[in-house]
This record gives structure tokens, C-alpha cells and sequence, in this order.
């Protein structure tokens, strides 16, 4: 291989590295026990060369990875200089500020030997079932109530797994059979990672993968660069209020683009909490970076590239540059804010690409024991609206900024014994708008297990709605009801037997003026039962028997 | 009663293969579809090629049928209006779908309409739990007026009837369909647990909620063609090809239409599989590559891979997830957005990216001289010299090179800054890489080892194509098969009588009594094997294959094991839990957990006898030919150091046994096989070309 790279090459090299990624992920995914991993693919795959420089990560990775992985690289190399590794060693850590912001991600890290010497490295990060502790819940008031911290180790030590280090994990966490098992799956997965990597240069005669990294890296960062070049220089600015446990938290951020660079700043943003909300920096990096990828150049492949020319600032101390002993168990209700916020800043610079407000996803932590006795722990999803778009109304019940999947009532059922009595779209919940927001769905569980179980909600947007975008409606907000009665939405509650659970997930913002709506979308909306006759009068002057504008 | 007749209806052409089956002699012939009433192309070219043939209709033993009729029809949503009955609380089970994004970064993803519009979704009240015991007692008032309702308002005439956990006790749905029928016998009506008894209440519904959809244009469809080929005379039955290789009678296509999806490229998997036997291969990647897409499967052991998972109707560049996902047997298939039209462009990385938009049929490629001005996957084929201008698609079609030329230039190379000639190297290089990879992933995820196995390829671009990828592979060996160009029609020739149950029935294999699990099988196999007894199978001539899906329990993922058919019931039982662990160990290469087991889905599949097709079938000669080598021209062949005069041969002229070694060029009228430096073609008895891929140029796969 000589030193440049033609383009051609490019292209073939560069696809196959992904390829190789996904089949990892795929092996993590199906070796993997906990459901959190296969449900909601909370998981990475990394591949870097000699220097730590990315190469290629999974394509259906969570975003949150894009922006920490190659950070993860960089601290393993400041502890462990490449004399320092053996062939067959593994590193791991879940340490929150150079992992991926809380302490249920596991971060793995294998170099890869090849001819005696390290050509490249594969790192692996799955969401653990369980870390010890008090479990993933807003309430906890620092990180020593949340679990195990794992500082960077090696695990496996030329290919011996260090038991000691598996003993130590396997005494202070619930489901440990679970647990070590992902663990091992990501040892796994490090392993098939290697391998795939060393046959992708014996098959390819690549003696270093350093020139390939070079064409990655900078080829990714010069298109990155042409699209914030295209964005009009400039200051931009959001401020939004969001839920906290006390009060609200101000989430503040200024954006300054000047020719092909772009810095965030989120000086004004309020202080670290004592609750599970806080968010390290690396966290809010990543949420940074994905807004502006999905803003700018949604079809590149993840590689540091393509977050390289994004710069970023957050005062010391704040909820989104926390210190530690700060808790960050649920970092994502507060971290997941940072995309709409940044879509609102840049909602004029950027009118056609940016979105209404989602609803975001709600997570119910739900523990107790089945009706044949059987203890379960385990997650409960559901999303909120998306956003609508110029030019598309948003979907209905569908996650942002994360990804994961539903819990199909047929399969929940049995695996808690918990009821699902509905589970129906939650009718006028979309933001009015030329396009509008997707709806919410309305849940109503029951605790039909015959034993008390416990629910720690993980949820958001009950006080501050999804907002409309450029003269668009907001969402209608969350609520959340134990036999009818509004309960808090980052609370810990007891369900007694017979006791019901309804959870009213938010709409997302609409997108322009919705007197500016097509009146065969009206129609259609109160066709399909989407919008109400009231609703359609109110929001849009549409007047069922009259047809459009009858209230103007 | 020595003929039969396979009849495959495709996008532009309906395929039909005349096999007599006392001689072996083949006859082919191909018409154009006609998208208004596609029986109307069957029954004329049937009536054709029987005169061509000089048979009469009578001597017709069967008719196998394949039609992409139920494909389009929810591609293009022409079924009928359709009308569904949920379980109260559950009427947007279809809009909620999986709640997940196919792609992470693209705001401007869309999912698929569902195939029941929400207004014609109606609740009634009635509710299981999760074992099948009733909380909730079924209101038939309820059911009657939401009937009454679909069927007088909203002028619904297909009925999806499903409720929740009905896999468990179908005893509701089968009430709610009784009191459907007195009042409207004529309405079509589909219930979650006949259609689909798995486990998960969107994927069972929408599958439900498609097959009531095209039930009515399936039943309107097959009564056409059966009174057709009555009236032309023909006695033997009418048979039809599901997705998973196997054919059914029409009244069980009628009653699971839904089954009838993708069965064209099905066939052509099972004629894969039929090739290998007959030449002793028996791990094979079959792969078919055409004008838009191209399809690869797996064939381990003489099988292909059959599995319950199918997407239909992508919305968004052909992504996965963007579709409606079909519970249906099928034969296990990767699908790649790549063929002959696709065009090539530069992605937002700069680098050369070929698919999935196609320039299709019109204006088509650039060198079709319609007016294309994009760079298309057979401009680049042309300028390597692998296609000659003059006889595309048998000389009937003249190619433009200028305008292949001018594309290539303003659209790929100029921004690339390389020449004309890498470019289109690139683009050929590309598609091989992008074929190469699909295969490696789906060979990894099957825990299929490929390296050693043999490829056989067909379609009109695919022996372009397949001896370097077999090379990027490394898989010594490529078969392009005699009258590749119908292979699917030939495939129904093979394809037996079958049917396939499956059920969710989740337990503890320890807490599983021996007898309950022979109990559970034997109710399956009585149920599946009723279709193949009402079809005149002799109960002795059923083969019966059972399969479960299994896990460690905690874990998500189910590893489908297959019980060794010289077990009994009892012995398999006993030698489950090591069953289990050599199909873990055979995908995840490691076994090492002490957990639980757990069986999730049951699964028998019943087969009558496969069709005894003679082992030495060949095309019959209807024209003349002349020399085996044309002439030669100049193709490109990087091993060769560029272009070179090559040898271009007449497939059609050459022998049993002869050799040809590469560079060359096989013509034929759907294709040409380019052959490789090194590689070495010899022509089987059979008219099969075996081309051999020297060994020592696999590594120069690279670009």
C-alpha cells in the first residue's frame, strides 16, 4: 500500500472497516444477556489504529458513543503507553469522565498485535443490567450511592481473565450472572474485533493502517467542514428551562460559527445537582456532536473526523460539566435536551433542517416479582413524539434523540406479569403547525404480579412541553398518574396490587405557522382520529362542517 | 401426462420452462407481463408454448405458478379496503410499530403508511392474559356492530381480526370470525392466530393485516387462471410457490396469500439447490443479480436457509426497517439495492457510492441512449469491454458508448481526478465489494463458512460479476447455470408440495414433561400435514422436519436448532441441551454459560416427495449456431496490465468439455460471463458453465 491512498481504494477499504464493525456489534448483540443491549442497541463498537486514531465505528451504535469512544482512546493511552500491553491483554473501566458519562457503560479496549506489534485496537462499550449501588434512579445523591466504580484495569492479562477483578464485579451487583456474562460478551467481541481487523490487512496487504486512518480522518473533517462553512457565520443562541428534581434547571448555549469552524459554549447553563441528573462533560460533547451531525451531514459514517472540527466549552461545575462526587445515573434527562436546544439556536441559520421539539423517550425502572415468585428488574420504554420538519409532519410515538425499541404487551406481560390495559396514541398531543408534531401515547399499566413492586420513573417534560418551531405549536406535556393521581416524574414509587400506572407521553413541537396548514392535511388528521373536531377549530380555524378558516 | 410447466411472472417479463419428463428437454420462452390482468400473459404464453411445442394441453401434468402479484399489490396498495378488529386499548398497534429508528442521524426518515387505515380499526372488548385464560369474555354485540359498521360504511371487504395473546387461545378470534360470517359470508376474513401464531402483537397483526389485504385480488387472481387453464384444456392442477420454496395448492394460497411474497426469487434460490445436488456441491452462495437488485442466499447441506422474517414495501432508499415486516416462511435471503441500472455517485465522504437509486427501465442507463445522463453500473460494465454495444440482450438493444463516456466523465471522474477507465474499474469494483461484503455478514451471522463452498450465479448481471467476487471470497469454485436467464421458472420444477406451521410456545426445557413435548409436535405436524393430505399427498410420502427456536433463558436472542431426522422424539428430547450448544457454538464459536434453556417458537415444516426431475434435463435446440468464438475485443483486466484483445466466445456453440481458459468472455442473449485472469471455465454435460478461480490470484482481490 503506498502512502496515498486513491479514492477508489478509499472507498472499498473504508466500507469494509464499517462492515466489520456492524458484524461486531453484531456479535455483541447476540451474546449479550441483558435485554438493554438487544432492545435498545446501548452498545458501541470501535475500531482505531496504532495512535488511537478512529477508523471505523458501528453504524447503529448509540450517538452518545460517537462523541466519547475515541476520548476513551486517548485516556487508555495516557495509563497504558503501547510497551505497556501485551498480545491477548484487555483493558476495562466504567469510570464516568473517561467512559460515557455514568456508570453502567463498560468500556473494553484490546490492542491488536500483529507480527509483535500493536497495528490497531478495538473498543467495545455495552450498557450493563446492573452496577451495584441503589440502582439507575434520579434520586440518588452522589455517585457512591450508585454503584461500582471500575477504574482503568486490565481485565485480561495475555489472554488470562483477571478472576480476581471478575469476583471483586460479581460481589457488588444484583443479576451477576447477567452481568459478567455482558462483560464477557464484550471480551468476546473484542476478540472477534481483532481478529476480523488483522484479516482485513493480511486480505488487503496492509502493512499499517496508519495512511488509511490519515484518508478517513480527513476525509470525513474536510466534508464536516464544508458544511459548517455553508452554515452563515455568526452568534446564535438558545436558552430553555427544563424540569430538575427541586425546581427547574436553565440549560443555557451559544453557538459561533466563523468560516469552517464551530464552538459551543454553555456559559449560563445552571449548577451540578445533588440527584442522578448530572451530566460529565464527554456526555454532553457527544449529545453536542450528534445535534450538529444530524444538522449538517447525516450520511457520514461515525469517525472522530467528523466531530474533530466541532469545539466545545461548559462552565466547571455545571449540570453539563459536572465534578465529581456528582450522581449521573440518568445523565440522559438532562444530556438529551442539548439536541433540541442546539436545533432551536440554529433555527434560523438553518430554517430548512431543523425539527420541532420530540417528546423524547420515558424510561419506567421497574422492579418486584413475578406471580410465580420470580424476581425481575428491568426497563420499560416508550417515546414521545418526533419532531415535525418543513415539509414533514412528525411521527408519532417514535424515540429522539435516542434509539431503542418497544416493549411489545405480549412480551412484557409475561416477563413481569404487570397488565398492559392500553396502549393507544394520545389524541391533539402533536404541536399545530403547517406540520405537526408527532403525538404521544397514552400507557396504562396495572400490577396484576399478586406482590408490590417498586417504579422509579426516569421521564421529563411534564412542566416544560416540546416547543414548537418557527411559529408552530408546542407538544402537549407528560403526565404521569398512579390511580389517578399526578405523581413526579423522576420519583420512586410503590405499586400495590391492583394499583395502576398511566403515563401520558408528550407530543413534539410543531413546525411553522399552522394557519398555514394544507387543508387535505386537516381533513385527513380528523379522518384518521389524529386531531379532534375541537382541536382542529382552536389550533387551526378548521371548522368540520364548514371546511377551512371559518374562525377567522 | 409426461409435461409440466413452471410459469414466473416478473416486473417486465413472465417466464415459462416446459420440462418433459420423460426426456429431460427443457423448452423456454419469455413474453412480456401484462401488469392489467398478469393471468392474461400466463395463459397466452402457456397456450404458445405448448403449440410451439407441439403438446396438447391434456398431456400437461401441472402448472407451478409464481407471481410478484401480492409484492406489488402492497407495494403499490392495491389490495382491497380492509377493516380490523383489535383487543380494546390496542388500536394503534400498527402506527406505534417497533418505536425505532432505522437510521440515527437522518431527521427525514419516514416509516410506511399502515396497510388498515386507523379509522377502519376497530376495538372490541375482550382481553386474555398471557396464559390464554379469559379476563375479559368476548362482546359479541360489539363485534356484530363494528362489522355492520366496516362493512356498510366504510365499504370494508376484507376483515384482519386480531386480539391480543391469541397465539396462546385462539378461542375469540374464532368467535369474532363465527358471528362475522352468519351476518357477511361473502366478507374475507383473516385472523392473527391461523395467519401468524407467534408471539408479538405488530409483527402478527400487520402480517395479518396484509395477508386479508391482497386476499381478495389473490382469490379473484387464482379463480382467473384456474378457469383459464381449464378452458385451454389443461387437466393437471394448478400449483402454487410460497417463499419458502415449497409449493400449496390454490385453495391454501387463497386462505395465506400472504405466503406467496417474493416466491420468483425463492425459486431461484430452490434451482440453486436443485444444481447442486446434481453436481454434487452441497454448501453453495447462490446469487442473482438483475437489472435493479441483486439477492444472495445460503445453501448448507443441500438446504437452503429458511427463516420467518421477511420486509416488504421499503420506503426510504431501500433501507432496512423502512418497510412492513411479514411473518411468513421464507427462504432466507440478503437483498442489496444494486444491479445493472444503479447508478453510480460520489457520497458526502467523496467516495464512490453505487445504488440504490436505479435509473430503472426509462430512461435506463446512458448508454441506452434515452436520454440517461447519470453513470450507471452497465455504462461502467460497457467501457471495460465487458458488454459489446452490439449485442445487448442478443444484439436486439444498441449501446452508446460516447454517452457511457460523457456520464462517467462529468459524473464521477472528473471529481474523483482519475480517468475514465478507473472510474468505471471503481464502479465494477464496488459492486463486487458491495455483493462480497453482504455475503460475509450474512455468512457470519448464520455461522456459515464459505470459504471452501461453491457459487452458483445467474440473472442478467450476475456472471458479470460473480468469479470476482467469488475471488474477493475466496471460493474456489463458480457454476453459471444452463438458462440462467429463467432460473426461477426452472426452480418451480423442483419445488415439492409443502407447508409450514409455527407457534410461540415459550417453557423451561427442564420443566418440560418428555411427553408434553412429543404431545405438543405431534398436534403441529397433524396440523400442517391436513394441507399436504387434503392435496392428495399420501400420508408416507410426507417428510416432516421439525425445528426449534431456542435460548439460554435471560438471553435475547433464539438459536434455531434442528432435530436430526433419524431421531425419534424421544431421543431428540434427551439430546436437546447438546443440540442446542453445537448451534451456539456454530455462531457465536464459544459455549461456555450453565444456564437455563429455554424453548421459544416451535416449528414443522411438512414435505411431499420432491418432484423427480430428471438429473440429465436440457434446453432444447432451437436455432442454429455457428463458430464457438465470435472474435475478440478489447476488455479491461487489471491482472492483464489494461485492456486486451479477448477472446469473446458463443455460449449457445460450445461442447460438453470444452475449456476455456481467462481472460475471455462468454456471451449469451441475457448475459456474459467475464472471465478472470487464470480462471478456467469447462462447459459440464448438462451445458453448465464450472469455472475453477486459480487459486493463487485470490489474493490479488484488492483494488
Amino acid at each position: 500500500m503506498t502512502e496515498r491512498i486513491d479514492p477508489v481504494t478509499l472507498g472499498i477499504l473504508w466500507d469494509r472497516l464499517i462492515s466489520i464493525t456492524n458484524e461486531i456489534v453484531e456479535t455483541l448483540v447476540r451474546t449479550s444477556f441483558s435485554s438493554i443491549v438487544r432492545e435498545s442497541y446501548d452498545l458501541a463498537v470501535v475500531l482505531f489504529d496504532a495512535r488511537g486514531r478512529s477508523l471505523a465505528q458501528g453504524t447503529f451504535c448509540q450517538p452518545v458513543f460517537i462523541g466519547t469512544g475515541p476520548q476513551t482512546m486517548k485516556h487508555v493511552l495516557r495509563y497504558f503507553p503501547p510497551e505497556s500491553f501485551g498480545e491477548g491483554d484487555v483493558v476495562i473501566t466504567n469510570d464516568v469522565y473517561m467512559g460515557t458519562g455514568h456508570l453502567w457503560d463498560v468500556n473494553l479496549v484490546r490492542p491488536v498485535f500483529r507480527k509483535g506489534r500493536i497495528v490497531g485496537y478495538a473498543l467495545t462499550i455495552s450498557h450493563l443490567p446492573d452496577i451495584g449501588g441503589r440502582g439507575m434512579s434520579a434520586v440518588n445523591q452522589d455517585i457512591h450511592d450508585e454503584g461500582l466504580q471500575i477504574p482503568l484495569l486490565k481485565l485480561v492479562k495475555a489472554g488470562t481473565l483477571n478472576r480476581e477483578l471478575v469476583d471483586l464485579i460479581r460481589k457488588n451487583v444484583r443479576v451477576s450472572e447477567q452481568v459478567i456474562g455482558d462483560i464477557l460478551a464484550n471480551v468476546t467481541a473484542t476478540e472477534v474485533g481483532g481478529r476480523l481487523l488483522l484479516d482485513f490487512m493480511d486480505e488487503y496487504r496492509l502493512e499499517d493502517l496508519a495512511p488509511l486512518a490519515d484518508a478517513i480522518v480527513s476525509q470525513s473533517e474536510r466534508a464536516m467542514r464544508e458544511q459548517i462553512a455553508a452554515i452563515p457565520d455568526g452568534s446564535y443562541r438558545n436558552a430553555i428551562k427544563i424540569e430538575g428534581l427541586d425546581g427547574p434547571i436553565d440549560l443555557a448555549c451559544r453557538i459561533d460559527v466563523a468560516g469552517d469552524r464551530l464552538h459551543v459554549d454553555y456559559a449560563g447553563t445552571g449548577p451540578q445537582i445533588r440527584a442522578g441528573i448530572n451530566v460529565p462533560l464527554c456526555y454532553t460533547r457527544a449529545m453536542t456532536c450528534f445535534a450538529l451531525k444530524c444538522l449538517v451531514l447525516p450520511n457520514i459514517p461515525n469517525n472522530e473526523g467528523s466531530v474533530n472540527p466541532i469545539e466545545l466549552s461548559a462552565p466547571d461545575g455545571s449540570i453539563l460539566n459536572c465534578r465529581p462526587p456528582a450522581a449521573s445515573a440518568a445523565r440522559m434527562l438532562v444530556g438529551h435536551f442539548v439536541v433540541p436546544m442546539i436545533f432551536g439556536a440554529l433555527a434560523d441559520a438553518l430554517p430548512h433542517r431543523v425539527q420541532g421539539d420530540p417528546g423524547m423517550m420515558n424510561v419506567l425502572n421497574v422492579v418486584g416479582r413475578r406471580r410465580d415468585g420470580e424476581p425481575f428488574s428491568t426497563l420499560f420504554f416508550s417515546s414521545g413524539g418526533f419532531g415535525a420538519l418543513a415539509g414533514l409532519d412528525g411521527m408519532s410515538a417514535t424515540p429522539a434523540p435516542a434509539n431503542m425499541m418497544c416493549m411489545p404487551a405480549e412480551a412484557w406481560e409475561p416477563m413481569t406479569g404487570m397488565r398492559v390495559i392500553r396502549r393507544n396514541f394520545r389524541i391533539d398531543s402533536g404541536g399545530a403547525g403547517e406540520f405537526r408534531g408527532g403525538l404521544g401515547q397514552e400507557i396504562e399499566l396495572r400490577n396484576d404480579t399478586g406482590h408490590p413492586l417498586t417504579v422509579m420513573i426516569l421521564g421529563s417534560r411534564t412542566e416544560f412541553p416540546a416547543r414548537g418551531m418557527r411559529g408552530a405549536g408546542n407538544g402537549m406535556a407528560r403526565v404521569f398518574r398512579i390511580n389517578g393521581q399526578p405523581v413526579h416524574a423522576k420519583g420512586r414509587y410503590e405499586l400495590q396490587v391492583g394499583d395502576t400506572l398511566l403515563l401520558e407521553d408528550s407530543g413534539a413541537g410543531g413546525y411553522g405557522n399552522p394557519r398555514a396548514r394544507a387543508p387535505e392535511r386537516i381533513a385527513s388528521d380528523l379522518a384518521e382520529g389524529l386531531v379532534s373536531p375541537e382541536a382542529a377549530l382552536r389550533d387551526y380555524g378548521f371548522d368540520v362542517r364548514r371546511g377551512r378558516a371559518a374562525a377567522e | 401426462m409426461t409435461y409440466r410447466m413452471g410459469v414466473d411472472i416478473g416486473g417486465t417479463f413472465t417466464d415459462f420452462a416446459l420440462i418433459d419428463d420423460t426426456t429431460g428437454e427443457l423448452t423456454i420462452h419469455k413474453q412480456l407481463t401484462t401488469p392489467a390482468d398478469p393471468s392474461e400473459a400466463v395463459l397466452d404464453g402457456v397456450a404458445t408454448l405448448l403449440k410451439r411445442r407441439a403438446v396438447a394441453p391434456a398431456q400437461l401434468g401441472a402448472v407451478i405458478h409464481g407471481s410478484t402479484l401480492v409484492t406489488n399489490a402492497i407495494i403499490e396498495r392495491k389490495g382491497a379496503v380492509t377493516g380490523m378488529l383489535v383487543t380494546k386499548g390496542f388500536r394503534d398497534v400498527l402506527d406505534i410499530a417497533m418505536e425505532r429508528r432505522y437510521d440515527l442521524y437522518d431527521l427525514t426518515i419516514r416509516f410506511p403508511t399502515p396497510i388498515v387505515a386507523r379509522r377502519r380499526r376497530r376495538q372490541i372488548d375482550e382481553r386474555l392474559d398471557f396464559s390464554g385464560a379469559v379476563l375479559q369474555p368476548l362482546d359479541a354485540g360489539e363485534v356484530e356492530r363494528a362489522a355492520a359498521e366496516l362493512v356498510e360504511q366504510e365499504g370494508v371487504r376484507a376483515l384482519a381480526i386480531c386480539f391480543l395473546h391469541s397465539f396462546v387461545n385462539a378461542g375469540h378470534e374464532e368467535q369474532a370470525r363465527e358471528i362475522v360470517a352468519r351476518r357477511y359470508p361473502e366478507l374475507y376474513v383473516s385472523t392473527s392466530a391461523d395467519v401468524f401464531p407467534y408471539a408479538r402483537e405488530y409483527e402478527r397483526w400487520n402480517t395479518t393485516a396484509m395477508n386479508a389485504f391482497v386476499q381478495p385480488v389473490a382469490d379473484r387472481y387464482l379463480g382467473n387462471l384456474e378457469g383459464g387453464l381449464q378452458r385451454l384444456g389443461v387437466k393437471g392442477p394448478l400449483y402454487i410457490m410460497t417463499s419458502s420454496g415449497g409449493t400449496v395448492t390454490t385453495a391454501t394460497a387463497k386462505r395465506y396469500p400472504v405466503r406467496m411474497l417474493e416466491s420468483g426469487p425463492a425459486a431461484g434460490v430452490l434451482m440453486s439447490a436443485h444444481h447442486g445436488r446434481t453436481l454434487g456441491l452441497s454448501n453453495i452462495l447462490s446469487y442473482d443479480m438483475g437489472g435493479t437488485t441483486a439477492k444472495g442466499a445460503i445453501v448448507r447441506g443441500g438446504q437452503p436457509h429458511k427463516t420467518y422474517e421477511i420486509e416488504v414495501a421499503r420506503i426510504h432508499h431501500f433501507k432496512e426497517g423502512s418497510g412492513l415486516p411479514a411473518k411468513v416462511p421464507v427462504l432466507d435471503m440478503i437483498e442489496i439495492g444494486s444491479g445493472g441500472g444503479s447508478i453510480a455517485e460520489l457520497d458526502d465522504r467523496g467516495v464512490i457510492r453505487v445504488g440504490p437509486q436505479s435509473a430503472g427501465a426509462d430512461p435506463g442507463p446512458a448508454c441506452y441512449g434515452r436520454g440517461g445522463k447519470r453513470p450507471t453500473l452497465t455504462d461502467a460494465d460497457l467501457l471495460l469491454g465487458y458488454l459489446d454495444p452490439d449485442f445487448f440482450l442478443g444484439g436486439k438493444m444498441k449501446l452508446d458508448r460516447a454517452a457511457a463516456e460523457t456520464a462517467l466523465e462529468l459524473g464521477l471522474a472528473k471529481a474523483l481526478g482519475v480517468d475514465v477507465t478507473r472510474a468505471a474499474w471503481g464502479i465494477h469494483e464496488v459492486i463486487n465489494e458491495d455483493v462480497a461484503r453482504a455475503f460475509r455478514v450474512h455468512a457470519s451471522e448464520k455461522g456459515f463458512d464459505y470459504r471452501g463452498c461453491s457459487m452458483i450465479a445467474f440473472g442478467g448481471s450476475g456472471p458479470m460479476h460473480a468469479l470476482r467476487i467469488a475471488r474477493k471470497l475466496r471460493i474456489p469454485r463458480v457454476v453459471l447455470p444452463t438458462g440462467a436467464g429463467v432460473m426461477s421458472a426452472f426452480g418451480m420444477l423442483v419445488s415439492p408440495l409443502s407447508f409450514q406451521i409455527a407457534r410461540s410456545n415459550r417453557v423451561g426445557y427442564a420443566e418440560l414433561p418428555r411427553e408434553r413435548f412429543a404431545e405438543l409436535f405431534a398436534g403441529l405436524t397433524r396440523e400442517a400435514a391436513a394441507f399436504l393430505l387434503r392435496a392428495g399427498v399420501p400420508q408416507p410420502e410426507i417428510r416432516v422436519t421439525r425445528r426449534l427456536d431456542m435460548r439460554y433463558r435471560g438471553q435475547g436472542y433464539e438459536i434455531e436448532v434442528e432435530l436430526p431426522d433419524e431421531l425419534d422424539l424421544s431421543a431428540a428430547f434427551e439430546r436437546l441441551p447438546q443440540l442446542f450448544g453445537e448451534s451456539y457454538a456454530r455462531i457465536f464459536s464459544l459455549s461456555y454459560l450453565q444456564e437455563p434453556l429455554e424453548i421459544v417458537n416451535w416449528k414443522v415444516e411438512v414435505q411431499g416427495p420432491t418432484p423427480a426431475m430428471s438429473q440429465h434435463f436440457h434446453l432444447a435446440l432451437e436455432h442454429q449456431v455457428g463458430a464457438p468464438e465470435k472474435g475478440r475485443r478489447q476488455a479491461y483486466f487489471p491482472e492483464a496490465g489494461g485492456y486486451v484483445a479477448t477472446p469473446v466466445y458463443d455460449r449457445y456453440a460450445l461442447r460438453p468439455e470444452v475449456t476455456i481458459g481467462g481472460p475471455a468472455l462468454i456471451e449469451e442473449n441475457e448475459s456474459t460471463c467475464v472471465v478472470g485472469v487464470g480462471d478456467q471455465v469447462t462447459v459440464d454435460a448438462a451445458g453448465n458453465l464450472v469455472t475453477e478461480i486459480a487459486q493463487e490470484q485470490v489474493r490479488e482481490a484488492a483494488a
